[in-house]
């Protein structure tokens, strides 16, 4: 007689994973608009990953420039005109959407991490510590973004590093909150005290019942604050507080207007950014949307 | 409303009030320099002359001293003097708040209007020509940037077309008064105002639609369509005034961002409010004025909040016992 | 018959009531109305008060409203006769007698003699007020009688017989004690200037009127408006309507339009302004990196900045590339600097210097170490936040010096954290600039060694920026301070710039104008000062505005205008009656029709 080796019960779990992400996937396919924006997204990313090919990298420095007309319109030369420095517009576009998407990225991921802590531990927990973590959560979202992403990029100084502190900082809030909603909305399910009644610990329960839970939720919430880390980059670097000495899609737009590219009538240094920085955010909000319809099937009927 | 709730909420609103003074004083004294040597470079000031500006400044002490000094004045209302202009800051900034209130407060309006109906008439059509292109139109105008939309429509309708001026609220050298000075004002209003309608409406729509959609699936509709009656009356005198709950809290909560979501649009049309001198005041950094618009801005949010919370509990009661 | 005859007889009625207005408009326009400059700025007034203001358009208003003992001559600043009409001097130089013009009076009526011009010298020596105690500091007033005023300086003071402090009136300012005055916001229309304040708008506007009690005679123009704007563009453009006859501080877009329109004056008015690219001279605080401690390296990075670049890249031409700073408005102060002294732009020849000097790049990663292989180049670059042109600036400086093989690290600070940072000497690098006085002793005080930062409690209170000592400059300071021949004192200083700039620890970049506008076809009598260099408006003396005439008016221009109006205003009558006369008989039709 042979025994018929069964898969181990992580295998099992991997598949069914593996099928129902497939099924996610085929789903996601179905939906044209979410399609069209990864699409795009997957444009801007090879963008930005293949700017040494499409662009010089010292055509970002005014120095090199000096051969170079002052605010040219696009010729075969300059594919999008020049600015005031002489510099290329389309060499800072490439390489700024780098800068403008590591940065929407990373202070997505920042916000997310302290958000997600923070929401899982005062959803889970509630009492005195869920309290607390809720009232500096509360305090943080009262607070004006703009105002105080000023005063902290004021005090910290402009450079990457600090934006994406910045902008990390004044985001997680909003995360914190709808995680936080999501995880008392799990705990009262009935696998959760059932697990607890076998004697699990919080650290097994938060791992290994909310977290699962939760992950679709905390994907979908990321596309969606992407949008915003960028908008803010793009608000923050025009207002003179992004690094002064990398390009970015919201640094172009402050030159642009600072060195009077409107009365210059010089379009090409002032609508390529905003338009990389609307395309871009709309993708990540057309894919946010999609996936959340995936999770949530009453979402679908809604939007459609 | 019991009163606890309410005066629960009140001390809440206070405490974090009080939090964003103290915040706000350590947090400006981190970037300080030395504002009297900067501004007085090159003028030779003597001992006696440099004492004194450091006293007029409030700058003498220790910083203890200075942070109980600072907390005296703002309860008097008393933010400083700014070290562009050298006027006190409480007067600058009642002197710009109302062109800032003017700005949003008008485009707050025809945003909601217009976002509310455009999101009704989306949802109600919904899955039809009409619909996609007030959905694309409306997130598209969400993705933007608020001061890139404002740069383009100045740069097509002011500085190309000529139509409207390229910056300003009226015209300086003209003496007209009465009902010309209003049109010159409204002339100059209608580019930012219309930057800001179309950057807001986008929000307003999507969430207006969202929420009909989800209520025009509840049970009571259903009954109510079930008695016979009409569309239009289900949709208007049960579905819309349910769905607009959300949207009211959201206009409440935007009311209270009123004042700093305007920043960069009044920078880029020379606004004369709050925002341009938060922009201005960058510049340098002009630090009790930024101390100041810091704090006004934090209020107004708090204030609205609160009074979001209020309404909202007003309107539904459900919250009040939660 | 009786409708249309109402309509008719209302049209005729409107038509005959509008050629009524327009002729008494038109004859009306011919009336005298009181000249007016209007000039456009975008900086406001601080405060009317002279010993506590300190912006340009404050110094503007107390020229006009506050006479001083000695004017400067438009040509070359040298002192001229302004409220006293003669001076002698004791044989020492240091007691100067000026007799007052007879008549003086304030502009109230009330008389003006040496009594306010010595309570005023005093006073503010006194007092230390703030404008005033930079020249008034070493010297006592007496009064021998009313027309005459003794100055008495305790030291040898070369600036003598200049005095041009604002004389003010004994009789307003005395109501204000030691600790009021600096509370009093200054707003009193009693002066002796060619023009007395009228009216305060803070944000908005001043005026001012012609004062009759001027000494030169009450002005032509009658009137000037001082208007703020909050946006350069609508100033300019208020210029080309013609609301504005003259404008300050135009933007360098618009300025580069507005060169080529006819009608329209610009011009970039030449104060001494200057800005420089500093390096840390090592006698400060903190030490710098040790290779800007070696005057080969320093004399290299001159070599590797491009000035004529810098003016066309990032002013847009608007400015002249500069050698020596320039300690002056007065341009005859700055040496002429052999061809061999300059450091002209040359990367060769910088990257040749470094190498000669030991720099060298031993790890091949771009970047020259110390002699030896020790650290590599790498230079701490403050950027000015405040200014415009800091990171355009810094963008080829930097770009250069990496071309000869040093590596920067940029840090933007606000002006107050920068001039802490330069008092304790943490930096490297920095672009900044200054504007001098007329008298060239205050700016060349600031680069002597007791200017440098030695209090590490207090390292703000020290202007040498350039961290920078030479005993040599420092003694050629103490002497030149009180030399009283001109000549040997020209010399001096022109010894001194050169010195200094060979040092090579400020590498000047450019000369800077105010860039200013006015209209041609209103006034004319605008007075550059310096003369073919200076500005017209919002320079040391401020004597445009009396001077000015209205340009020679043919009648038929307002003739012309009012005839325009009447001619309008009959074709529109005209326009009215016809279509009055066209109703009626649409009317008629109609009716005839109907039936």
């Amino acid at each position: 007689m042979s025994t018929v080796a069964l898969p181990s019960a992580r295998r099992i779990a991997w598949r069914r994973r593996r099928r129902s992400a497939a099924a996610a996937w085929r789903q996601y396919r179905g939906n044209r608009a979410g399609m069209v924006g990864l699409v795009v997204l997957v444009l801007f990313g090879l963008l930005a990953l293949a700017a040494p090919l499409l662009a010089d990298h010292a055509g970002l420095a005014a120095v090199n420039s000096t051969e170079n007309p002052v605010w040219a319109s696009p010729s075969e030369f300059h594919p999008l005109g020049t600015d005031h420095l002489g510099r290329s517009v389309w060499t800072q576009f490439v390489w700024g959407s780098r800068i403008s998407l590591l940065i929407g990225l990373t202070a997505t991921v920042l916000a997310m991490v302290i958000g997600t802590l923070v929401g899982v531990v005062s959803g889970f927990f509630g009492g005195r510590t869920g309290g607390v973590l809720m009232r500096i959560t509360e305090w943080f979202l009262v607070i004006p973004f703009l105002p105080l992403a000023i005063a902290l990029a004021a005090v910290l100084g402009p450079s990457v590093q600090n934006i994406i502190l910045v902008i990390g900082i004044t985001s997680w809030p909003a995360t914190a909150r709808v995680i936080r909603a999501q995880v008392l909305t799990v705990k009262e399910r009935l696998y959760v005290d059932r697990s607890r009644a076998l004697g699990a610990s919080s650290g097994h329960l938060m791992g290994r019942h909310i977290m699962p839970n939760i992950a679709p939720l905390i994907l979908a919430n990321t596309t969606l604050t992407v949008p915003i880390a960028i908008l803010s980059e793009t608000t923050l670097s025009f207002l003179g507080l992004g690094d002064p000495t990398r390009p970015s899609w919201g640094k172009m737009l402050e030159e642009a207007f600072a060195a009077g590219a409107l009365s210059e009538h010089a379009w090409w240094y002032y609508v390529p950014p905003g338009l990389g920085v609307m395309l871009v955010v709309l993708a990540f909000v057309l894919c946010g949307h999609a996936l959340e319809e995936i999770l949530d099937p009453r979402l679908r009927e809604q939007r459609s | 409303m019991s009163a606890r709730f309410v005066s629960g909420k009140v001390l809440g609103s206070l405490a974090t009030l009080f939090f964003v003074v103290c915040f706000n004083f350590f947090l400006f004294r981190v970037v300080e320099g030395d504002p009297v040597a900067s501004l007085f470079r090159g003028r030779n000031l003597t001992a006696t002359q440099r004492a004194a500006l450091t006293r007029q400044f409030g700058l003498d002490g220790s910083t203890g001293e200075q942070f109980v000094r600072y907390l005296e004045q703002t309860a008097q209302v008393n933010l400083g003097r700014s070290y562009a202009t050298n006027q006190p800051v409480s007067k600058e900034i009642a002197s710009k708040a109302w062109a800032t209130i003017a700005l949003v407060g008008i485009s707050t309006l025809l945003s909601t209007v217009f976002g509310v109906v455009i999101g009704i008439a989306a949802a109600w059509r919904r899955r039809t020509k009409a619909d996609y292109t007030a959905t694309t139109f409306t997130m598209a105008t969400y993705a933007m940037p608020d001061f890139w939309l404002g740069m383009l429509l100045l740069s097509f309708f002011a500085v190309t077309l000529g139509w409207f001026p390229v910056g300003g609220i009226e015209d300086a050298s003209s003496n007209a008064t009465g009902v010309a000075h209003l049109a010159d004002q409204a002339k100059h209003l209608f580019l930012p105002c219309l930057t800001l309608t179309l950057a807001y409406l986008g929000e307003y729509a999507l969430v207006m639609r969202s929420s009909l959609l989800d209520t025009m699936r509840e049970d009571y509709l259903v009954l109510a369509r079930a008695k016979g009656l009409r569309e239009i009356l289900v949709r208007n005198r049960h579905a819309v005034p349910n769905a607009l709950l959300p949207v009211v809290t959201i206009i409440a909560i935007n009311f209270g961002f009123v004042l700093s979501g305007a920043i960069a649009v009044e920078a880029i049309f020379s606004w004369p409010g709050l925002g341009l001198a938060t922009y201005d005041a960058l510049n340098g950094p002009d630090l009790p004025m930024l101390q100041g618009l810091f704090l006004l801005f934090s209020a107004a949010v708090i204030v609205f909040n609160l009074l979001a919370d209020l309404l909202y509990a007003y309107l539904d009661p459900r919250v009040r016992t939660a | 018959m009786r409708g249309r005859g109402r309509i008719l007889a209302g049209a005729l009625a409107c038509a005959a009531a509008t050629v009524a207005i327009a002729v008494t408009t038109a004859s009306g326009q011919e009336g005298a109305k009181p000249l007016t400059l209007t000039v456009g700025l975008q900086q406001d007034l601080d405060s009317a008060n002279p010993t506590v203001g300190v912006t340009v358009a404050a110094y503007e208003f107390w020229n006009l409203q506050y006479a001083t003992l000695t004017d400067k001559s438009s040509k070359d600043f040298s002192p001229i006769p302004g409220l006293a009409s003669s001076w002698t001097s004791s044989p020492d130089k240091r007691t100067w007698t000026y007799k007052l013009r007879p008549g003086l009076k304030w502009s109230d009526g009330q008389p003006l003699t040496s009594e306010d011009v010595a309570y005023t010298i005093n006073r503010a020596r006194r007092e230390e007020w703030l404008n005033y105690s930079q020249t008034v500091a070493n010297i006592t007033a007496t009064t021998p009688d009313p027309q005459t005023v003794v100055l008495k300086s305790s030291v040898s003071d070369p600036k003598l017989p200049v005095m041009d402090v604002y004389i003010l009136p004994k009789h307003v300012w005395s109501k204000y004690d030691k600790n009021a005055i600096g509370k009093f916001d200054g707003v009193t229309s009693v002066g002796s200037g060619p023009y007395t304040l009228d009216r305060v708008q803070k944000g908005q506007f001043w005026t001012l009127n012609a004062n009759p009690s001027y000494w030169g005679g009450k002005p032509r123009v009658d009137r000037v408006v001082f208007r703020k704007f909050n946006n350069g563009d609508a100033m300019v453009s208020a210029l080309r309507k013609g609301q504005l006859d003259a404008v300050e501080n135009v933007p360098a877009t618009a300025y580069l339009q507005l060169q080529k329109e006819k009608g329209i004056t610009t011009l970039q008015g030449q104060q001494g302004g200057f800005d420089e690219f500093a390096m840390n001279g090592g006698a400060g605080l903190k030490k710098p990196n040790p290779a800007l401690l070696d005057p080969r390296v320093r004399v290299a990075i001159a070599h590797a900045i491009d000035t004529k670049t810098i003016v066309n890249r990032v002013l847009r031409g608007l400015g002249t590339p500069a050698d020596t700073i320039s300690p002056s408005a007065n341009p005859s102060w700055m040496p002429k600097l052999a061809p061999n002294e300059r450091f002209d732009f040359n990367l060769n020849q910088a990257k040749q210097i470094l190498d000669q000097a030991g720099y060298k790049d031993t790890n091949g990663d771009g970047i020259r170490e110390m002699p030896g292989g020790g650290k590599p180049l790498r230079l701490r670059y403050a950027v000015r936040q405040e200014s415009a042109d800091s990171q355009p600036t810094a963008e080829f400086i930097t770009g250069w010096l990496k071309d000869i093989g040093i590596a920067t690290t940029e840090k933007t600070y606000s002006d107050s954290q920068l001039t802490e940072v330069i008092g304790k000497g943490d930096y490297d690098l920095f672009v900044w600039g200054w504007t001098p006085f007329v008298d060239p002793d205050p700016m060349l005080s600031y680069f002597t060694c007791g200017q440098v930062s030695s209090d590490p409690k207090n390292p703000t209170h020290y202007y040498n920026d350039a961290n920078w000592c030479d005993k040599t400059y420092s003694a050629m300071y103490k002497q030149q301070n009180t030399e009283l021949d001109p000549a040997k004192r020209r010399q001096i200083v022109q010894q001194m710039l050169t010195r200094f700039y060979k040092s090579a620890t400020y590498v000047p970049l450019y000369y800077q104008g105010d860039l200013q506008a006015y209209r041609t076809d209103k006034y004319t009598g605008w007075i550059r000062q310096p003369a073919e260099t200076g500005p017209v408006l919002f320079n040391n003396s401020s004597q445009t505005y009396a001077n000015l005439k209205p340009v020679a008016a043919t009648s038929s221009s307002s003739g012309g205008g009012g005839g325009s109006g009447a001619i309008i205003a009959i074709v529109i009558a005209a326009g009215v009656v016809l279509g009055g006369i066209g109703l009626v008989l649409a009317r008629r039709r109609s009716a005839d029709e109907r039936e």
